[in-house]
């Protein structure tokens, strides 16, 4: 979410789910897949559309299901994002639909980004991204006239090397439109784990202590220090896809994994493969053994959702209260128990300060520890268990235990005071297709499973509806291969430089000609033996949703 | 604005857009109701909630009738009670009598009214044998219509809530039935097994097959918690019966998705008790010997307790760190678990290993 | 792998084609599903799924229409015979009839039951694929295979004591031709609606006290008036044409012999209102009809009495016949839009009614046939001439069936305020020799069931709740010894049944149940306490159900329980 912060001050979701659903005039939804990975919230904007008219333009190579709801169906080349939204924006300001206003009043940068998008005539952009020149005015002229709008996007947006200048020109869009710090607008990265938006508040990123307070800034530094009562790093630290390539750098000689398993979900698992076979230790904390396990030294047994008590926050900031139904089977534990007591083991022998308020670990419940985590983290400071349980309905920033929370972000003025406009140009994808690799493949996941499978696989009902990886390819091309889906020659082979998977292939007009589409639910047609580590430079985040791979029946 | 009106006698100021049910309820005023579904558009499909308003020729479905100035209504008047009574016996001379064993016992609006008006069960009607048992493939929803009523409140939520269509209604008269698309399968009508029919059905008509047989709503303690997958956030209710968790029922009172759940977060439960989970730390045996780790397969696993597991995670981390720096350790806390146990993770890092190499999947 | 199934084919190119012939309108699901079962003989899953994706409405939605209209069918048929079970076909004995067609017909044919055809006065009455056929004896069975479809009536010459208004072309004018239409001063009354301001033309309506002419009496002139008031635009005229209770079949007389007379009514109506586009709803077995309605459209239009800019009055008026497909409810007003726009025909929630929220939400004029046959005449010649046709308390005339064993049953125009003495021996010659009066059904199938007592009531719209004999849509069967009211009951419940749509618990279990007590009192197996559940049915439908279906099944059940209490009694007790 660097993108957002870049441009606002903050990197969230600015709005929540009730006012879009209920407020936004448009909709425009790129690079995410709503119904099958936010189904609910897919509803959500099916009901908008359905009953209350509103308007959905679908940005997506992909005919995904959404598109059956849709006014409009932008269907952009893989990798071409900025292209499609500086051309959008191009004839939104010709045909001075831009809200003067709100960017005279709140935004800087603005000459110089018009002048970049002013390049980007309709018609070149038409061929760039082969969306038809008819349907950029159609969609312009839409967002336009629709207001508010709300932007959605997922990991069709930041999953390539140019990430975080999509989700800056997407930050553009909206406020070219003045459509920030309203119901219904604003700029809406939908998370995609049950709790990426709590790891990311509460310091599971290398750069930031919890709250987004940077490793960097001295004061900050200071204050966790003071906090915790040990000397602090005031380096940022490596991100997933560095960490794990550091082991045969000789960076990285120790890894401990908690509920993950980078063989499934990272880029290239070859790759990774070997890496993890280099690692001199790798503890993994874990529900089941995972493709991970097999380089695992240790393995802890954690405890599910349904076993323990404390908070998730979700995709709009929204803190809610997980609550124990039922004990960790055996003897698996909390998993907050197991970090604790193997903190207190490291700690065995070492002084902290004893003047430090939180140097020590001693919790009782996770209401203990959400209580030190409110007196360090202002987005969380009023945030209890006990506000929770009453029934009051949180969304960060809460700034004080009798503070109410912040549906909206940036009414009436940004994190960071004025919103900056990005010129954005054009940034090919690492890898096109070209005549070895003449396909372009995306990666993803689809509605009955998750993730790298590990829960969803032990569903039955999900594994008898999907039970095996599917690789979607158009009609057209499958013709020309002689793939049917019942005939004999239904499996196929895709490859990429880095590998090769076989899987039965989805004849389906839901991806076009010369793309093909695979998930990473399947331990054994997973996508990611053909991805590759190529990372948008700030976010560090892979490229997965583009690949070239050459197709065959298998 | 607001309208005079009497319930039972009472006056009570209601709201012009107002019908007679939601002044009603909302004054504590009990009207009973089998199609009626706060969160669906009033269809006035089953006619248990007649009241008798002064001065009509018939009497009035409260789901459907708006209020207006003046109007007297009684919602427990003989006519009412004789009508309520007709219809429910009408419902249950075709209607499975199968409380014993049946899945919704307990957890059924049709059981509670039968209750409530005493009535019995005719000797004439169908009994529900019209339709086999059953009936559809999926693989979470079990389809009985021998017990349908026919509210159609199935067929709401699927067009209303989830927007997909998969359920109408077919046939007409005393035939009427719901099917699935064209009368096909509910999977080629296209559903997403949302399970939003299963929540909406008043009766046993269709419950979860996943839950079958695992105990009914009066065995079963509900725990409100929230979702384990997407982002979205949507809170569950998760039954237990003999700590176990057994399935997954809406929580009306969810903020951000009411009644709504998808597929994994009403069916997806039951990774939960799969024999896979790990039950015991696991340590490789060159651990225990204190051998140096093998080059390539790293040998057999050995349950041990917990003291041996977090030592010797303890004493390698620690080694790394002590050796070759606090960098030298990587750290990767999940997007799956709680914000304190992020927290911790984050604090684990930075406090006890001294790095800043903490990410977790949010990029993947 | 069972997420096979959630993969779509494409849609079959037939289909697809047949859809953008119709624009892909989703109103045009019961036409395309109509024509698709005439290609293929009869309709599968397959092809109402296909249908129904390419007119992007639900699978269900078609599955679920295909399977409510009696004329739909997904079993294979090559040819088919209908045979009315309404109860003067019934009375007729129809059932002869139909087993001495099944006796006969090859494998070729299917024979099944319809309810009422409209043709009572052609009854025993059939419908061999869409042609109208009667009176079939028995003995016509091969003939009728053949191609013979009897004779039908054609009201030309006025009995004694009629007062003729909308029937007054009938013979005079060849319904085929406008021409001949013209002559007989069809579209006068548009002509002058035409140079006068649409209030005006509303208030002449209002003024005569036209009462509509379905069965419930609302006056015309207030609906019309709602309309013109109605707030948003566009607004809707639509004919009620979907005449499909038994005994009545005035609107398809009234269609036969001067169709224009409608047509002008119709838009005369439109330019009361401020709608420029109309529908006749017409009941799918009036198929000869409607083809008749199409053609004087078109002729119409040519003529520039229909279409854009009439007669250079700048008042645009579009008629559209659409054509149901078997559907007693349809007829209810609310139902008939549902149908109209390519659902199952199924009442409403009411309010909103029609005339502010009607089709697609939008304010619509709904009036029937007969309605809009008087207005042309009403606007034509005044609110004082229609007033000046009768001294009885409602004003003008009213289309009178008389049916069963009288001297001249059939069709003619009277005054209101006729009592049912009067009907049988003024109007319809007296009963035949042999036949005493027992009962007689008025109305219509929803109406009353009423012995000798109520004679000499007069009868209007008020008289039903009133006395207990009621006007209905004008319909008057007489009974003799040789018919049991019990079974005339059964034979009418027996159609409510069949009829009802299924919406509402009351009626759907109520008309099934009665129906199966009704039967068993007629088999000579009736039981100790039938009576008192018939009464207790007919009360919670009359009570209870949602619409004037449900509400008046009740109404011949009471009615009939309450005058031949002592037939009921003994059929109970066997």
């Amino acid at each position: 979410m660097a993108g957002l912060a870049a441009s606002f001050g903050s990197g969230a979701m600015s709005n929540s789910m009730d006012d879009i659903a209920g407020q936004a005039q448009a909709f425009f939804v790129i690079g995410s897949n709503t119904t099958e990975q936010h189904p609910v919230f897919g509803t959500m904007l099916r009901r908008a559309v359905r009953f209350r008219g509103a308007k959905l333009i679908v940005a997506d190579p992909r005919r995904i299901d959404l598109v059956d709801f849709a006014t409009l169906h932008l269907q952009q080349k893989p990798g071409t994002d900025i292209v499609l939204l500086n051309g959008l924006m191009h004839i939104i300001l010709q045909n001075g639909w831009e809200d003067e206003r709100f960017i005279a009043e709140r935004c800087e940068g603005f000459e110089e980004f018009k002048e970049t998008v002013m390049r980007y005539t309709p018609q070149m952009v038409s061929e760039t991204t082969s969306v038809p020149v008819e349907k950029l005015h159609q969609a312009a002229e839409i967002m336009g006239t629709h207001k508010p709008m709300a932007v959605m996007w997922a990991m069709g947006i930041t999953q390539h090397i140019s990430g975080v200048p999509n989700v800056l020109n997407l930050a553009n869009l909206q406020m070219l439109l003045g459509n920030m710090g309203i119901p219904g607008g604003g700029v809406n990265p939908l998370r995609g784990q049950n709790n990426v938006q709590g790891a990311c508040d509460l310091g599971g990123l290398p750069n930031v202590y919890p709250g987004y307070q940077k490793v960097t800034v001295a004061e900050h530094n200071r204050k966790f220090e003071a906090a915790w009562g040990a000397p602090l790093s005031d380096k940022i630290g490596a991100t997933v896809t560095e960490i794990i390539p550091d082991i045969l750098e000789g960076k990285t000689h120790a890894l401990y994994i908690l509920g993950e398993d980078p063989l499934m979900s990272d880029p290239d698992t070859a790759h990774i493969r070997k890496c993890m076979e280099a690692v001199d230790f790798l503890v993994l904390q874990e529900l089941f053994p995972s493709e991970t396990s097999h380089y695992a030294d240790v393995m802890l047994p954690g405890a599910s959702f349904a076993e323990k008590t404390g908070t998730f926050t979700n995709t709009e900031r929204r803190i809610q209260m997980v609550h124990k139904a039922v004990d960790p089977p055996g003897e698996a534990l909390p998993d907050w128990k197991i970090i604790t007591r193997l903190a207190k083991r490291m700690l065995h022998g070492r002084t902290l300060s004893p003047d430090a308020p939180y140097a020590g670990w001693e919790y009782s419940s996770t209401a203990d520890v959400m209580i030190e985590t409110a007196a360090l983290t202002p987005l969380y400071a009023g945030v209890t268990h006990e506000r929770l349980e009453r029934g009051e309905r949180l969304q960060w920033p809460v700034k004080a235990l009798d503070h109410p929370g912040t549906p909206i972000l940036h009414v009436g003025q940004f994190s960071r005071g004025k919103g900056i406009f990005h010129p954005i140009d054009h940034i090919p994808p690492a890898e096109e297709p070209d005549e070895d690799y003449p396909f372009v493949m995306s990666t993803g996941r689809v509605i009955y499973h998750w993730h790298g499978g590990q829960m969803t696989r032990r569903a039955q009902g999900l594994l008898e509806v999907y039970s095996e990886a599917l690789i979607e390819i158009n009609p057209d091309d499958a013709a020309r291969m002689g793939i049917t889906t019942n005939g004999s020659a239904q499996r196929v082979r895709v490859s990429s430089r880095r590998g090769s998977i076989e899987a039965q292939a989805w004849v389906t007009d839901r991806v076009p000609p010369g793309m093909v589409y695979a998930n990473f639910h399947f331990p054994d047609a997973s996508a990611n033996e053909l991805t590759q580590a190529a990372l948008d430079p700030v976010a560090k985040i892979p490229e997965y949703k583009v690949t070239a791979v050459h197709v065959e029946p298998a | 604005m607001t309208v005079n009106i009497t319930i039972n006698g009472q006056k009570i100021q209601a709201q012009p857009e107002q019908t007679i049910l939601e002044a009603a309820r909302e004054h504590g005023i009990n009207i009973p109701t089998l199609c009626y579904h706060k969160d669906l558009s009033p269809t006035g499909n089953c006619r248990i909630c007649m009241v008798d308003v002064k001065g009509a020729r018939f009497l009035q479905a409260a789901c459907a009738t708006q209020v207006w100035e003046g109007m007297e209504i009684e919602t427990h008047g003989e006519k009412s009670i004789v009508s309520r009574k007709m219809t429910l016996e009408m419902m249950l001379a075709n209607h499975p009598v199968d409380c014993l064993t049946c899945e919704a016992n307990g957890d059924c609006e049709l059981q509670d009214l039968a209750y409530e008006y005493r009535v019995e069960v005719p000797e004439w009607g169908t009994k529900g044998t019209h339709y086999p048992v059953d009936s559809d493939p999926n693989p979470f929803i079990f389809v009985d219509f021998n017990k349908c009523i026919l509210c159609r409140r199935c067929v709401q939520a699927c067009a209303e809530i989830q927007v997909r269509d998969v359920w109408g209604v077919a046939q007409r008269g005393f035939d009427e039935t719901i099917v699935a698309g064209a009368d096909t399968t509910m999977l080629e009508a296209r559903c997403e097994s949302c399970g939003q029919c299963v929540a909406y059905c008043p009766t046993g008509a269709l419950t979860s097959k996943i839950s079958r047989g695992l105990g009914r709503a009066p065995q079963v303690t509900k725990v409100t918690t929230t979702c384990t997958y997407c982002g979205v956030g949507c809170q569950l209710d998760l039954n237990v019966k003999d700590g176990k968790v057994i399935g997954v029922t809406s929580n009306p009172d969810a903020p951000v998705n009411g009644m709504a759940l998808c597929v994994k977060g009403r069916y997806g439960w039951d990774f939960i008790h799969h024999p896979d989970r790990l039950t015991k730390p696991l340590v490789r045996q060159y651990l225990l010997s204190d051998q140096p780790k093998p080059k390539g397969k790293l040998g057999e696993w050995v349950e041990v307790d917990w003291d041996t597991a977090l030592d010797i995670t303890a004493r390698k981390l620690s080694h790394a760190r002590d050796t070759f720096g606090p960098d030298s350790v990587g750290i990767l806390t999940s997007a799956k678990c709680l914000n304190e146990e992020n927290y911790l993770m984050n604090k684990f890092a930075r406090q006890v290993v001294g790095t800043n190499n903490i990410d977790h999947c949010a990029r993947l | 792998m069972t997420n096979k199934r959630i993969i779509h084919q494409p849609i079959q190119p037939e289909i697809q084609e047949l859809a953008a012939e119709y624009g892909n309108d989703s109103e045009s699901i019961l036409s395309i599903l109509t024509r698709l079962q005439e290609l293929h003989g009869s309709l599968s899953p397959e092809i109402i799924t296909d249908a129904a994706r390419a007119l992007s409405v639900p699978a269900h939605q078609a599955y679920g229409m295909a399977t409510f209209y009696s004329m739909l069918f997904l079993e294979p048929r090559k040819q088919i015979v209908h045979v009315c079970d309404g109860p003067v076909c019934w009375t007729k004995n129809a059932a002869a009839t139909h087993k001495a067609i099944e006796a006969i017909a090859n494998d070729d044919w299917t024979v099944e039951r319809a309810s009422c055809l409209g043709l009572c006065d052609s009854a025993p009455a059939v419908l061999v694929n869409n042609e109208q056929a009667g009176p079939v004896l028995p003995e016509d069975a091969a003939k009728l295979l053949e191609g013979w479809r009897g004779t039908p009536n054609g009201y030309t010459t006025p009995r004694k004591g009629e007062v003729r208004a909308m029937m007054a072309n009938a013979g005079k004018v060849d319904p085929k031709s406008i021409d001949s239409a013209l002559e007989h001063g069809a579209y006068d009354g548009l002509k002058k609606a035409l140079g006068m301001t649409p209030e005006a033309v509303v208030a002449v309506v209002d003024a005569s006290g036209l009462q509509g002419r379905g069965g419930a009496g609302f006056p015309v002139g207030r609906k019309w008036k709602f309309v013109a008031q109605a707030r948003n635009t566009p607004k809707y005229v639509i004919c009620n044409a979907d005449e499909s209770e038994p005994l009545i079949f005035k609107d398809r007389v009234l269609i036969e012999t001067n169709p224009h007379q409608i047509l002008a009514g119709m838009a005369i109506a439109g330019y009361a209102c401020g709608a420029s586009e109309a529908f006749i709803y017409i009941r799918g077995e009036y198929a000869a009809q409607a083809r008749l309605l199409e053609g004087a459209i078109e002729q119409a239009e040519e003529k520039g009495w229909l279409g854009d800019n009439i007669q250079g009055s700048g008042f645009s008026f579009h008629v559209h016949v659409h054509r149901g497909a078997g559907a007693y409810i349809c007829g209810e007003e609310t139902a008939l839009i549902e149908s109209l726009e390519g659902k199952r025909g199924e009442p409403r929630l009411r309010p909103p009614y029609p005339p502010t929220a009607g089709y697609r939400g939008l304010p619509t004029l709904v009036n029937n046939v007969e309605s809009f046959a008087a207005a042309a005449n009403i606007v034509r010649n005044g609110a004082d001439w229609w007033r000046s046709l009768s001294d009885y308390e409602t004003p003008g005339t009213k289309l009178y069936i008389l049916l069963g064993p009288v001297e001249n049953p059939g069709l003619f125009e009277a005054p209101f305020g006729l009592t049912l003495r009067q009907i049988i021996d003024e109007f319809g010659g007296g009963m035949l020799p042999g036949s005493e009066f027992r009962c007689a059904l008025t109305g219509g199938a929803a109406g009353t069931i009423v012995d000798e007592t109520l004679l000499d009531v007069p009868i209007d719209y008020a008289s039903g709740s009133r006395y207990g004999i009621s006007l209905g849509a004008g319909a008057f069967m007489v009974c003799d010894q040789t018919t049991s009211p019990v079974a005339l009951l059964q034979v009418l419940l027996h159609f409510f049944a069949a009829e009802s749509c299924g919406k509402c618990t009351p009626c759907r279990v109520g008309t099934w149940r009665s129906k199966e007590i009704l039967t068993r009192m007629v088999n000579g197996q009736g039981q100790p306490g039938d009576v008192e559940e018939l009464k207790a049915l007919a009360d919670h439908m009359q009570s209870a159900s949602f619409c004037g279906l449900g509400q008046s099944a009740g109404v011949p059940m009471n009615s009939a329980i309450q005058h031949f209490a002592q037939a009921f009694e003994k059929a109970a007790n066997g």
